[in-house]
Formats: C-alpha cells, sequence, structure tokens
C-alpha cells in the first residue's frame, strides 16, 4: 500500500474533565463544533493530514476518553505520543490549576522529549472568564511551552494551535535525521491482514528435504 | 471529587488484573453501564508493569501491610447481609530484594560495554523521542559502571513485570486483539529465539525454515525425522488413531517409540512442547500443535512480548471500555458487598453503596465468605537485571528458554530474557524474568536454574577500588565466568561466553489462579483469577469469556470496534476520509518495517 503522508505524528490531548478537549479535537479534525458531548464517549482518536513545507503529515490525535475524569489516565495513553496538547477551560481557575499536575503525570509517563504546548480553550467566553491571558503565558513560560487561547465554539486558534505544535515536532524530528540518528520503529502492532505463513505448507515443504 | 460516583450500574468490576479488565471492555461494548474500580494507583493488580521507582514504592507497600480492620457502617434494607471484602487472597509472600552492585557511583572505570546491545542498535525507546541526547549520553555512560544510584536515577528505563506473559502467534489473545480493534492500542517485538539447554550449553531451537536449513546441530536425515514427526502432531491432532495406544501414557512414551534421535527429541520435548517426563500424551501433542499453529506468523518464533510489558495489555482493554463509556475510578477500595439471599444487590465504596446487576471480581477483593477454597497453587518468580544475555548472539535478542527439572522435586522454569528494545531497561542491561511453580520458597526453587545461568554474587568486595577482572580472579572460581576473559582463560573454561552478572534481583511468591467460590455464592458475583503458571494469556481470556457469556449469554464477546474514520456523527455534514477496506488506519509505517524485517 503506498504511504500517502511522510510523517505520521501521535498527538494527545490531556486537561480536565469538560475543558472541550473533545471539542477542539473535532473542531480541527471535522471543522464541526458540538455541544452535546457530555463526556467522551466513543472516541478513540481522530486523524488529520496537514501539509507544511511540502511535506504531508498525518496527525492520529488520542482523546483521554474520560479517563481523565478521575485521575485513571493508563500509561499505555502516553505510549509513542510526540506531541501533547495540555487543555484548560479560562472560565475554570481550577482546570487551570490543575495543568501543573498534568504536566507531572506526563513527565512521569511519556517520552522525555515529548513536544508540549498549553491551550487556555473557551476563550469566548469573556464573560465567564476566571484565568487571564497572561497567567496562562507565564506558566508556559514557566516549562517553556508554547502557549494559546483557543475557541472551538468559535474556531479561533485551534488550527493555527495543531499546526504550530505538528511544525515543532516535524522540526525536532529532521534535527535527529540530520544528526544520522534516525527514529527507529518499537514494536510492531497486530494486524489481521498479516501475511499467512501457513505452518502446514512450511512443514510440507520441509518434509521433502 | 473522589465520592462522586454514580450510583447504579450493570456491571461493577473490582480490580483491574487481566481477566476483569477483559469483561469490562467486553460488558461495556455492547452498551452496558460499567464502573471499573482499582485499589491501587495503578492498573493491573498483580498482572502490573512497574517502572523501577514504582516497583521498589510497591514493596514498600507490601511491608507497611494494610490494617483491614476499619469498621465500616452499612445502612442495610430487610433480609440485606454486608460481606466485608479481604486482601488475604492475593498476598505476596517471600519479598527478597538484592543488590549486586555497589552504592559507590565512583567505580573503577573500566569499560564491559555489551556488544550485543551496542550491535543491535535498536534503541530503547519506542518513539523517535527520546533519542539524540539520550543516546549519546548513553555511550559515553556506558564506559562507566553500572551502580545502584544510576540504576535509579534511570528508573523510568525500566518496565519490570510482576507477570511477564508471551503471547502464542496464533493464540486466544492474538485473535481477539485483532477481532476487537483492541490491537491498535499495544505494539509487540516477536521473541527472537527459543533456546534449550543441550550438552552443556544453550543453543537455539531452528523455528522457522531458514533455521532449520541454517541448523548445523541437526543432520539432514534428523530435519526429516523432526518435521514427519511435527507433521503428524499438527495435521491429525491428539485424537488420531496416531496416538490411540497412548490415551493414559506420557508424551515422552510415545516419542521413545519413535526411534528418534537425542537431539530431535531432546527439541520437541523441551522446546516445542515445554513437557516433562509427566506430560501426558495428550497434552504433549497438543502443546507440540499450539507451537507449530503460531509459527510462521510473526517473526522467527511463535512468541510475541509486549512492548513496555504484560501490565500493558489489561489497560488496554480497560481503555476499550472507557471509550464506550466505562466509569475509571483507581485508588478507590471495595469495602465490602450487600448480599441478599442468592443476590448481589450493590457494592460499598468509600461512604457510597453503587447498585449493579453484576460484579465482576478480581481475587484480592472476595469476601471469605463466598470462598470455597483457597487453592493451593502458588508462583515462584524471580527477576534479575543482568550485564548480558544468557546466550551470546549477533544482535539484541529476546529470548525465551523452558527449563526442566534436573532432580526430583524441583519444578520446570520458564525463563524469558528481554532486552532494551523492550524498553523492559536501559541500553547495556537485560532483564531475565524466572517463573515456575512454588514447592518452597521462590528464592530456593529457582537456586538450580539461577546457577546456571546467572552470576548471582556480588560484583564487587568491600574493597571497591580493585580492578574488574582482579575481583573476578579471586571471588569466583575458574571453571566460572569473567567479566573480561583473556585467551588463556578462554581455552580453561567449558563456556567461551561469560555469565551475566547479576545487578539486581528480587524474588517473590505470588498466589496462582485456582482459587474456588463456594456454591453458595451469589451467582452474579464471577470471580477473575489472578495470573497462573502457563506461559501465555489463554487461561485469562477463556476465563473472561466465559464470564460474559455467563452475565450476556445472547450477546457477541467484544465485537470489532468501529475505527475513527467509521465513526459517523449524527448530523454530521462533513465525514472523514473513507475507511479503507481492512486496513486500520494508522501504523503503516511500522507495517513496512514489518516486511522489510520478513524479506530478511
Amino acid at each position: 500500500m503506498a504511504k500517502t503522508y511522510d510523517y505520521l505524528f501521535k498527538l494527545l490531548l490531556i486537561g480536565d474533565s469538560g475543558v472541550g478537549k473533545t471539542c477542539v479535537l473535532f473542531r480541527f479534525s471535522e471543522d464541526a463544533f458540538n455541544t452535546t458531548f457530555i463526556s467522551t464517549i466513543g472516541i478513540d482518536f481522530k486523524i488529520r493530514t496537514i501539509e507544511l513545507d511540502g511535506k504531508k503529515i498525518k496527525l492520529q490525535i488520542w482523546d483521554t476518553a474520560g479517563q481523565e475524569r478521575f485521575r485513571t489516565i493508563t500509561t499505555a495513553y502516553y505510549r509513542g505520543a510526540m506531541g501533547i496538547m495540555l487543555v484548560y477551560d479560562v472560565t475554570n481557575d481550577k482546570s487551570f490549576e490543575n495543568i501543573k499536575n498534568w504536566i507531572r503525570n506526563i513527565e512521569e509517563n511519556a517520552s522525555a522529549d515529548v513536544e508540549k504546548m498549553l491551550l487556555g480553550n473557551k476563550c469566548e467566553l469573556t464573560d465567564k472568564r476566571q484565568v487571564t491571558k497572561e497567567r496562562g503565558e507565564q506558566l508556559a513560560v514557566e516549562y517553556g511551552i508554547k502557549f494559546m487561547e483557543t475557541s472551538a465554539k468559535s474556531s479561533i486558534n485551534v488550527e493555527e494551535a495543531f499546526y504550530t505544535l505538528a511544525r515543532d515536532i516535524k522540526a525536532k524530528m529532521e534535527k535527529k535525521l540530520e544528526a544520522s540518528n534516525p527514529p527507529k520503529g518499537g514494536g510492531h502492532q497486530l494486524k489481521a491482514s498479516e501475511p499467512q505463513r501457513k505452518p502446514p505448507s512450511w512443514l510440507a515443504r520441509c518434509t521433502i528435504l | 471529587m473522589e465520592d462522586d460516583l454514580p450510583t447504579e450500574y450493570d456491571v461493577v468490576v473490582v480490580g483491574t488484573g487481566m481477566t476483569e479488565s477483559i469483561v469490562a471492555a467486553a460488558a461495556s461494548r455492547i452498551g452496558k453501564k460499567v464502573l471499573h474500580l482499582d485499589s491501587n494507583e495503578y492498573y493491573g493488580g498483580l498482572w502490573a508493569t512497574f517502572n523501577f521507582d514504582g516497583l521498589q514504592k510497591w514493596i514498600e507497600d507490601l511491608k507497611t501491610a494494610k490494617n483491614n480492620t476499619r469498621n465500616i457502617n452499612v445502612d442495610l434494607e430487610e433480609g440485606e447481609k454486608f460481606l466485608k471484602a479481604s486482601d488475604q487472597y492475593s498476598t505476596v509472600e517471600n519479598i527478597g530484594e538484592t543488590w549486586y552492585i555497589s552504592n559507590d557511583a565512583d567505580l573503577p572505570d573500566v569499560s564491559w560495554k555489551d556488544t550485543q546491545t551496542e550491535s543491535s542498535g535498536d534503541s530503547a525507546a519506542a518513539e523517535s523521542a527520546e533519542k539524540t541526547d539520550q543516546d549519546k549520553a548513553d555511550k559515553k555512560e556506558n564506559v562507566k559502571q553500572w551502580s545502584i544510584d544510576r540504576i535509579k536515577k534511570e528508573y523510568r528505563r525500566f518496565n519490570i513485570d510482576l507477570a511477564p506473559k508471551l503471547l502464542f502467534a496464533r493464540g486466544e489473545l492474538v485473535e481477539l486483539l485483532i477481532s476487537s480493534n483492541i490491537a491498535r492500542y499495544a505494539e509487540f517485538r516477536a521473541v527472537s529465539r527459543v533456546a534449550t539447554y543441550m550438552d552443556g550449553k544453550l543453543t537455539q531451537v531452528p523455528c522457522s525454515r531458514a533455521d532449520v536449513f541454517a541448523n548445523k546441530t541437526v543432520s539432514v536425515v534428523e530435519k526429516r525425522m523432526l518435521m514427519q514427526l511435527l507433521t503428524s502432531c499438527m495435521e491429525q491432532g491428539a485424537d488420531s488413531p496416531e496416538f490411540d495406544g497412548f490415551r493414559d501414557k506420557t508424551f515422552l512414551e510415545y516419542l521413545n517409540t519413535k526411534n528418534l534421535t537425542p537431539i530431535v527429541q531432546h527439541y520437541v520435548v523441551q522446546a516445542i512442547a515445554m513437557a516433562t517426563d509427566k506430560t501426558s500424551c495428550r497434552d504433549g501433542v497438543n502443546r507440540t500443535k499450539h507451537f507449530l499453529n503460531s509459527l510462521g506468523r510473526y517473526g522467527n518464533t511463535p512468541f510475541l512480548w509486549p512492548m513496555y510489558g504484560s501490565g500493558e495489555l489489561p489497560q488496554c482493554f480497560c481503555r476499550l471500555c472507557a471509550v464506550f463509556g466505562g466509569v475509571y475510578c483507581l485508588k478507590r477500595q471495595l469495602d465490602g458487598v450487600v448480599v441478599n439471599e442468592d443476590k448481589c444487590k450493590a457494592i460499598i465504596t468509600g461512604k457510597q453503596r453503587l447498585a449493579l446487576e453484576h460484579l465482576v471480581v478480581g481475587q484480592g477483593h472476595l469476601p471469605p465468605e463466598i470462598v470455597a477454597s483457597e487453592g493451593e497453587n502458588q508462583i515462584s518468580r524471580g527477576i534479575f537485571v543482568t550485564d548480558r544475555s544468557i546466550m551470546q548472539g549477533e544482535k539484541e535478542s529476546l529470548t525465551l528458554l523452558y527449563y526442566p527439572p534436573e532432580e526430583q522435586g524441583q519444578e520446570p522454569v520458564t525463563l524469558i530474557e528481554l532486552g532494551p528494545s523492550t524498553n523492559a531497561c536501559p541500553q547495556g542491561l537485560f532483564m531475565v524474568h524466572m517463573t515456575c511453580k512454588r514447592t518452597k520458597n521462590a528464592k530456593e526453587d529457582l537456586a538450580y536454574v539461577v546457577n546456571k545461568f546467572l552470576r548471582a554474587e556480588p560484583l564487587y568486595s568491600t574493597n571497591a577500588v580493585r580492578n574488574l577482572s582482579d575481583s573476578h580472579t579471586q571471588t569466583v572460581s575458574p571453571d566460572k565466568r569473567h567479566l573480561q576473559i583473556d585467551q588463556q582463560e578462554k581455552e580453561e573454561s567449558p563456556l567461551e561466553y561469560p555469565l551475566p552478572q547479576v545487578l539486581w534481583s528480587l524474588y517473590l511468591n505470588l498466589p496462582a489462579s485456582d482459587i474456588k467460590l463456594s456454591n453458595s455464592a451469589p451467582s452474579n458475583i464471577h470471580l477473575c483469577s489472578g495470573p497462573d503458571l502457563e506461559l501465555d494469556f489463554d487461561f485469562a481470556v477463556n476465563q473472561a469469556k466465559s464470564i460474559f457469556e455467563s452475565m450476556y449469554p445472547d450477546e457477541d464477546f467484544l465485537p470489532r470496534a468501529p475505527d475513527p474514520e467509521e465513526i459517523v456523527l449524527e448530523g454530521d455534514e462533513t465525514p472523514g476520509p473513507k475507511f479503507e477496506g481492512g486496513e486500520p488506519a494508522e501504523g503503516e509505517e511500522k507495517q513496512d518495517v514489518e516486511k522489510a524485517e520478513k524479506e530478511e
């Protein structure tokens, strides 16, 4: 099968329940907004292929599947992630405070040099805002990561955020390729369409030795 | 927030072990409302995989035995009884942790780089990340010795299994992972060699066609002999007339009638059937068949190993459960169950009473009142961090060795050796897992195998400044091995390749999975066993299937979960790209890698 992309990046969305992770994901992958999600049900990950500097980049973006609610995200979720969007809700101070805990969680479980970015979502709700843009910026500086305020509902900065994260991952990756230290695959995924070298025929061939 | 769980469920699952997690996923998948709890802050219970730090915490927690005597006030309705949960059926015993290296990071500057891991070039991390800088650091550091401090510092690079298990390439779990589409949450490596101990040394059992041809130990006649035998096991199965006379005999007795040469017989018994002289003919044939069936699907051997350890697999099922709406809560203990006559009505956890239709519960949380027998089998485990592979090789290997008892009273030991590419340990180290049935305690049970294949003595005497090879010639008898062998020693030694030095070891005894519920136990309580003694996960998968069938006899067990592209949401005007028949959307790159490997 011909590859339809140059790079595949696995990205994660992380943050408290209700900050709009799934809405951000849908805005980016489907350019749709749906307020009927109460929690994340049945959404595993979404895919969108973007183009950067003539390279096709397939973004596979994973959602937490509600496991963030009681802080029970599996360690398996973090495996192989190259970029993480940390999302809080600008109308919910607690969700902003919790970003520190999520970063600790990432440090414990994700790859050491995973690219991170901080998003303050629901920035269209100016009346209800509890977290100023400055506080968001300051926290991002503290952790040395990029920051944007987004609105999945009003479609503000969602595209830009994912493009920024993807560009940073790509730059990091190409730097490594140049250093003649190409990234190596880990394990393999199991496929139903695995070549079926049937043992009986293998045995049959060997019996005529 | 912790106390804020919804109060009514179709299924409550307590414990996140393998069986529990599969049942949770299956129930959630068909739309049942599932709550999945675990008293620990990690997934997997006795199936868990820890990094080095996590393992230390786990050991610490076991020492400070939990006081389970607190009083629980439960408001009961008429006819209801409260049964308190107990953790007595998941007791871990005889934990012994030993360091064989010094705490002093400033050790003599002697290089003992492991050429095996160096040449493979395969790095520990699965992701492309974590590379450049870390690799450089590794290379520099490799020249340095491993110290306790260094291992502790690199704790995240270890993934240590309590219950290491392999998957048969056509076993129950692989088929289930593929058919349910849960395979997309996990990655695997093929076990690259099946080893056997023969004529005083370890040799690789030829599994693939190429291996058989390349093998010089076995003559052409023997190859034909082997193939004929395997073909009859494979094609005819245990019910064939071929085995009529051996219904109540052992596999060995059957093989003895086939005039096999010792080498061929050894391969069949010890490596393929993994049998002892007590294994029945029927079991031996079935095991041989199972082995052969799984050949040729992935890699060189019939076995797969989950990247980052066996503890990832229960989590994959938990993820699916969550994706379909299952509620997850860790660090949440089951205090007990509310029973009315022959039905479990609810569980009590925290201050909450949660109503349920079915309770699926791991053996570590059962109320003693409903347990008939505790089971007799226990597991002896040994975990070793070593400095090289047990068996020399061109590149890093993932090795399986079945070692049958040498004397009366010993149990066969399964040995799995993992290298850095599985993420079990950092570059330059290996992780050896030994498992057998308990007779005395883990350390004594495994001693005969440890002594054979590892050097489990302190690497440094109190005089730590002494140079490495010196310390060896002084502390080790000449027939044992040396980390650096000079030519003369090589000739004297019966084995050219040095025994791996153990840097750290852990022994422990775990309960095995033969606990039984009493007949009077409520029929909607379903028991999930802990890890069993078998090499693979088939026991857990089959147990999960039968629990699911007893709960929902008319429903499908884990039908294929749709790929994200296939989900079209209501009112969604712009569906995503079309699903391309049969080919999951992700991981093409990996498949390319796989193809490339096959072509080699």
